[in-house]
């Protein structure tokens, strides 16, 4: 169900643009047409203006309060800059006429007003929450704000409706911005699977060995009827073979019950290893030499298998003891350890935490993530200043908006209410 | 007892009945026997619906091929080199800033790197330097200053007290939007003198005056309004108009900066100790009182403040007979502020 409410949200087949970072509302976005108004009314060009725009802007908020929050007048800046100011006092805006004597060719930026139209909408906590990318999507942030999880200048805001004011200071929980902006933990059922998979992988390995065994006992009686003018040595040499082979294959059978998987995989491994071994060996024109070889590889393998897991974990950091001295390490190599221990130890693996760990962002965020400039963000402590309402500047207005100025200006017409 | 559902009903229902009851049948039969069940093949293809998977329809596999050939496989995952936006490759103004093609007049611009917030606060904390100078070096808004050192001061002291913080978001997040490092030689981060517009000044005045009048931005301010302030009084940094007219004056830059340097501290220091005046009356006009858990504060007040009507903003207190306005349906109970 909840499913089936996020497609309609997201649909393809009206493709409206939401406050998300959702893939089929990227798609939406990049798909999003100017539309030929001009063969419609007046009142159906403003109509769907408004209709597509809000869908975007708060489309959780109802009519009626967004109506009560428009406001007519839209705000500007412009630059002056310091140098000007000190140097002319403007009167040469006043000469001629009365309006200066600037080239009529010269080319003015005009100030996007009608990019503006929703910039009381920009105040509220949640789409601030969400522009300060500490949500996923503007209903994510809201949820954040009433479930508790938001304090504005450092007290608990539960109102998503909270109408910011310059100089507020609002963070969110880090876990839950983590969460929010992370990828998901996989599900149960994708767990189940996985499992499934690896259970299903193992036995079939495991029949795979009980055949070859089988196929062993039927080749052990062939070694009797061997040409009994080989060398002795290399006889021993199989012999001994024969015997790491027999002694594996008690031990996997003693341990059967308290046996890790991978040490009866390697155990078993080492027996077939010692089979062809000795198939090999029994061959005529195998140098004696590299027989001896194997053997004592062999034998070195099986001793360190034939020990318990904690025996062998004792053992392999006696070892690693023996061996720390021999190893120098330089100083770029100490750097990169370090690091890359730094790094493990900020986004370590914890199965505790409700997003996948190590971190990592989730799809699709890259081209939804942009910060307006009337917030101030410090994403380390998931915190952020509201410094001033939103303006429109010269070429430039601060109100991220999907849609074109012509399409916010007939939105704009249908809330002035004048025909 | 009368038959609970509809003779017709009954009919069907006995119909089905007797269906499911040969269906057992046959399953007994052959379970007796060699049970025949459906090879794998016929089992993979449901065996309880013959009806085709319904077919995409064309938006749908224009959606498909969009992700998995299209644009949308590239815009996945961010780019290691920088930022991924749409408005990089479609639209009719390709830049590598617009995040919605439709709307070249909105860019993602730069925010501060971690370097440039840990270096704006080292100027102000550490070297004590006037908030007005710091914004003026950098080209960053004196308020943005104040918040990177507000922020700054609540990282430090989680890092101190050893809180978690969200480090791999800030790092990915840094890496997905554009930054800017606040180096000596590099552009100012944003324009620092932008003023707001007037709504009196958005207006077209007749205004006949002689034409040898020398007519200023101080003659136009006051043609639009008593109260509109010329851009020179509007100014967060008014020091730098005196840094730019010594410039002109043919001052060389570094004494200019001195002086800058001098009047900047010098205001900041007189606002100070005005704040400073007006806590010092705050608490004379208090009383207070510290217990284990809260610090009672006691302010004076008058009566008579109230009003006639007993409804003035400066009254405290409630007058018998007068009903509480927040209770009437439809009051908003979301505070306007909070300190």
């Amino acid at each position: 169900m909840r499913f089936r409410r996020l497609l309609r949200f997201h649909g393809l087949k009206r493709g409206r643009a939401r406050q998300t970072w959702n893939k089929y509302n990227l798609f939406n976005i990049a798909s999003l047409k100017e539309r030929r108004l001009d063969n419609r009314t007046f009142f159906q060009q403003k109509w769907e203006a408004k209709a597509n725009t809000r869908a975007y802007h708060g489309e959780h908020i109802k009519e009626r309060q967004w109506e009560r929050m428009f406001s007519r007048r839209l705000p500007s800046v412009v630059n002056m800059d310091p140098r000007y100011l000190a140097t002319d006092d403007g009167s040469s805006l006043a000469k001629g006429r009365g309006s200066g004597l600037a080239s009529q060719g010269e080319k003015h930026t005009k100030i996007p007003y009608m990019n503006m139209v929703y910039f009381p909408m920009e105040r509220r906590l949640d789409i601030a929450v969400f522009r300060a990318l500490f949500a996923s999507s503007a209903r994510q942030a809201r949820q954040m704000v009433i479930h508790g999880a938001v304090k504005v200048n450092g007290k608990k805001m539960n109102f998503p409706g909270y109408l910011l004011n310059p100089g507020d200071l609002f963070q969110v929980d880090p876990e839950k911005v983590m969460t929010a902006t992370g990828r998901p933990r996989p599900s149960h059922e994708k767990k189940y699977v996985a499992h499934k998979k690896r259970v299903k992988a193992e036995a079939t390995e495991g029949a795979e060995t009980v055949a070859v065994e089988a196929e062993e006992e039927v080749e052990e009686v062939t070694p009797e009827a061997e040409p009994l003018d080989e060398d002795a040595a290399k006889k021993a040499s199989i012999k001994a073979m024969r015997e790491i082979r027999e002694r594996a294959k008690d031990v996997i059978k003693a341990h059967k019950s308290d046996m890790s998987g991978n040490r009866k995989k390697a155990l078993r491994t080492l027996m077939k290893e010692a089979r062809a071994s000795i198939a090999k060996g029994q061959k005529s024109g195998t140098p004696l030499e590299e027989t001896k070889d194997i053997v004592k590889q062999l034998a070195d393998t099986f001793a360190k298998l034939e020990l318990t897991d904690e025996q062998r974990r004792e053992k392999e950091q006696q070892e690693a003891k023996d061996k720390e001295p021999e190893v120098t390490l330089t100083k770029g190599d100490m750097e990169l350890i370090k690091r890359e221990i730094n790094a493990e130890l900020e986004n370590p693996y914890d199965p505790s935490k409700p997003y996948l760990t190590p971190w990592l962002p989730r799809p699709y965020m890259a081209p939804f993530a942009f910060i307006p400039r009337y917030l101030e963000v410090n994403q380390k402590i998931c915190a952020a200043v509201y410094l001033r309402h939103p303006v429109a500047r010269k070429g430039q207005a601060e109100v991220p908006t999907p849609f074109s100025s012509k399409f916010n200006q007939l939105a704009f017409n249908w809330y002035l209410r004048r025909g | 007892m009368p038959p609970r559902l509809p003779a017709g009903c009954s009919a069907q229902l006995a119909n089905c009945l007797d269906q499911s009851l040969i269906c057992t049948a046959q399953r007994t039969a052959t379970a007796a026997g060699r049970p025949s069940w459906p090879s794998p093949t016929t089992q993979q293809t449901s065996s309880f619906s013959t009806t085709a998977p319904r077919e995409l329809t064309v938006k749908q596999r224009r959606f498909w091929n969009w992700m998995r050939k299209g644009l949308g496989k590239s815009l996945r995952n961010p780019k290691p080199d920088g930022v991924n936006y749409l408005g990089s490759v479609i639209g009719s103004e390709k830049s590598p800033d617009i995040p919605f093609p439709n709307n070249p007049q909105f860019r993602s611009s730069p925010v501060l790197s971690d370097t440039a917030r840990e270096r704006i606060y080292e100027n102000v904390m550490k070297k004590g330097l006037p908030l007005k100078a710091v914004s003026a070096r950098h080209g960053v808004d004196m308020r943005r200053v104040a918040a990177v050192v507000r922020l700054k001061e609540i990282e430090k002291r989680w890092e101190a007290e050893g809180k978690p913080m969200a480090l791999p978001y800030a790092k990915a997040v840094l890496s997905m939007v554009p930054t800017h490092d606040c180096l000596p030689d590099s552009q100012p981060f944003e324009a620092i003198n932008e003023m707001h517009v007037h709504s009196y000044t958005q207006q077209q005045i007749f205004l006949p005056t002689s034409e040898s009048r020398h007519f200023t931005r101080a003659d136009a301010a006051k043609a639009f309004g008593d109260f509109i302030l010329p851009p020179e009084k509007k100014m967060w940094v008014p020091e730098l108009l005196q840094f730019e007219k010594d410039v002109a004056g043919g001052a060389s830059i570094k004494d200019a900066r001195v002086r800058f340097l001098e009047t900047t501290a010098q205001s900041e220091k007189e606002l100070g100790a005005k704040h400073a005046e007006q806590d010092k009356i705050v608490r004379e006009n208090n009383t207070r009182a510290d217990t284990d858990r809260f610090q009672f504060r006691f302010e004076a007040i008058n009566v008579d403040s109230s009003g006639k009507n007993g409804r003035h903003v400066r009254g405290v207190g409630w007058r018998y007979g007068m009903p509480h306005n927040d209770r009437k349906p439809g009051a908003v109970k979301i505070p306007t502020k909070v300190e």
